[in-house]
């Protein structure tokens, strides 16, 4: 049903032209004799067509159609004015000023039907290119949600591969990555930034992939040699991550070969000193090791939570940048939270 | 002086597509509404300003040629055009003009 908006001062008129619009069928004629209602009205509502007599009292055709057109999303609908024939340079303004077409008085209902359509036509179809516009726009939307779920999965899996030669847990990468999370929160990053930390930071150990069984699974101490290959894994997982053009990769790789520097630069790879350790990685170091104390594993049982603080606490200038062990004590009720959520025993899903 | 007016249904009726309905609507209300119409145009040359003779002359023209009344148009459009020259000299115009409003509204009650 075509939405059809009659402005003219003159009852018969509007009685006239409202028949004849009735007559071109599915259509809803809204009549006002008086402009300014009538521009009230279009705050609200939306026409497909207005039809506007060019002399009225208060306003005229002219500017009505101005105002009309600086309503925001009216620009398109659609405009026939009414004039004599004899105005003809009422018409060249009303060109200029947005009027799509014009009806000359008296009324010819043929003419009037044929231009009417004509004007009703080109809304069907201004119309049917938004809503393929949005529709596509919906689509890829949905599209992109799907491969941002696909990224995020395969992510999670890979992260799991190095995880499942290793004795840490799945439990122990959601719980790091939403750490992680808390302290991006905590020292003001951005919900994007927060985000992509929380995607990104189940990738640091993935270079773990590529450690040999003898060592990654032995259970006593690592010989300085062993430890030597074990550090290796940041780098490894740098080089199966860089130069994705995926966020999520490069955020990962970032993670992966900074997440075991350390503030006072007695870290590994690069011994990188404070703000030379890329926030991210200073960020994940603390889920990490704050994780990796307060988690049982087969070769230690689990630090209580205020030894494990302390750790922490000590370690700010040191090990840690205190910036991020700030926000991480700053966030502990998220904490707490997150430590329940995830248990190591029964993992909820992704 | 000008012709008497005669009504031309058929020169209307094709005007508006052969429409009968749209035809008697538009006639009614014509008849109803002549009597205010005639008002409007009293007021609009009392009122002094002739941008509101000129708009109302305008309307009545637009009446007019809805019911193919050559003549009446052409008494309107005299006083929609002369209006700017000085309300005083259109009284006698605008007396014409509401004369011939009554006589169109009069023949189309006749039918």
């Amino acid at each position: 049903m075509h939405n059809v908006l009659i402005i003219d001062d003159s009852e018969i008129n509007l009685t006239l032209i409202k028949a004849l619009v009735v007559k071109l069928g599915d259509c809803s004629p809204t009549l006002f004799d008086n402009p300014l209602k009538a521009l009230e009205w279009c705050r609200s509502n939306v026409p497909d067509l207005v039809i506007v007599d060019y002399m009225m009292p208060d306003m005229d055709g002219l500017k009505f159609i101005s105002a009309f057109r600086a309503l925001h999303g009216r620009n398109e609908i659609p405009v026939l004015m009414i004039t004599a024939n004899d105005q003809k340079d009422v018409r060249y303004d009303a060109l200029l000023g947005g009027a799509n077409d014009f009806l000359t008085k008296p009324i010819d209902r043929v003419e009037f039907s044929a231009r009417a359509r004509n004007m009703l036509s080109l809304r069907t179809g201004q119309k049917f290119l938004a809503d393929r516009a949005e529709h596509l726009s919906a689509l890829v939307e949905e599209r992109t949600t799907e491969i941002r779920d696909r990224e995020k999965e395969l992510i999670f899996r890979i992260s799991r591969a190095a995880e499942f030669r290793d004795p840490e847990t799945g439990a122990h990468i959601q719980r790091m990555a939403h750490y992680s999370q808390v302290i991006a929160l905590g020292l003001g990053l951005s919900i994007a930034q927060q985000k992509l930390i929380l995607e990104a930071a189940p990738m640091h150990d993935v270079g773990k992939i590529g450690i040999p069984d003898y060592i990654l699974l032995k259970p006593g101490k690592l010989t300085h040699e062993e430890f030597e290959v074990m550090k290796g894994h940041a780098k490894i997982g740098h080089e199966l991550l860089k130069d994705s053009r995926s966020e999520i990769m490069k955020a990962g790789a970032e993670v992966a070969i900074s997440h075991h520097e350390k503030y006072d630069g007695t870290g590994y790879p690069h011994g990188l000193k404070g703000h030379q350790i890329p926030l991210f990685g200073r960020i994940v170091a603390v889920a990490d090791v704050f994780d990796a104390l307060t988690s049982e594993r087969p070769y230690k049982r689990a630090w209580d939570l205020d030894a494990a603080c302390k750790f922490l606490e000590d370690g700010r200038g040191k090990h840690f940048d205190p910036m991020c062990v700030e926000a991480f004590l700053a966030g502990w009720e998220h904490v707490l939270d997150i430590r329940q959520r995830f248990r190591d025993e029964e993992m909820p899903q992704i | 002086m000008a012709a008497g007016f005669v009504l031309d249904k058929a020169s209307i009726l094709d005007r508006l597509g052969g429409d009968e309905e749209i035809f008697t609507m538009i006639v009614d209300m014509f008849v109803q509404d002549v009597d205010n119409s005639c008002d409007a145009l009293a007021a609009a040359l009392n009122s002094g300003d002739a941008t509101v003779l000129q708009r109302e002359a305008h309307t009545v023209k637009g009446l007019l040629a809805t019911f193919s009344d050559d003549a009446g148009v052409a008494e309107a459009s005299v006083v929609e055009q002369q209006a700017g020259q000085g309300l005083a000299s259109q009284a006698e115009a605008v007396a014409g003009l509401q004369r011939r409003l009554r006589e169109v509204a009069a023949v189309l009650s006749a039918g």
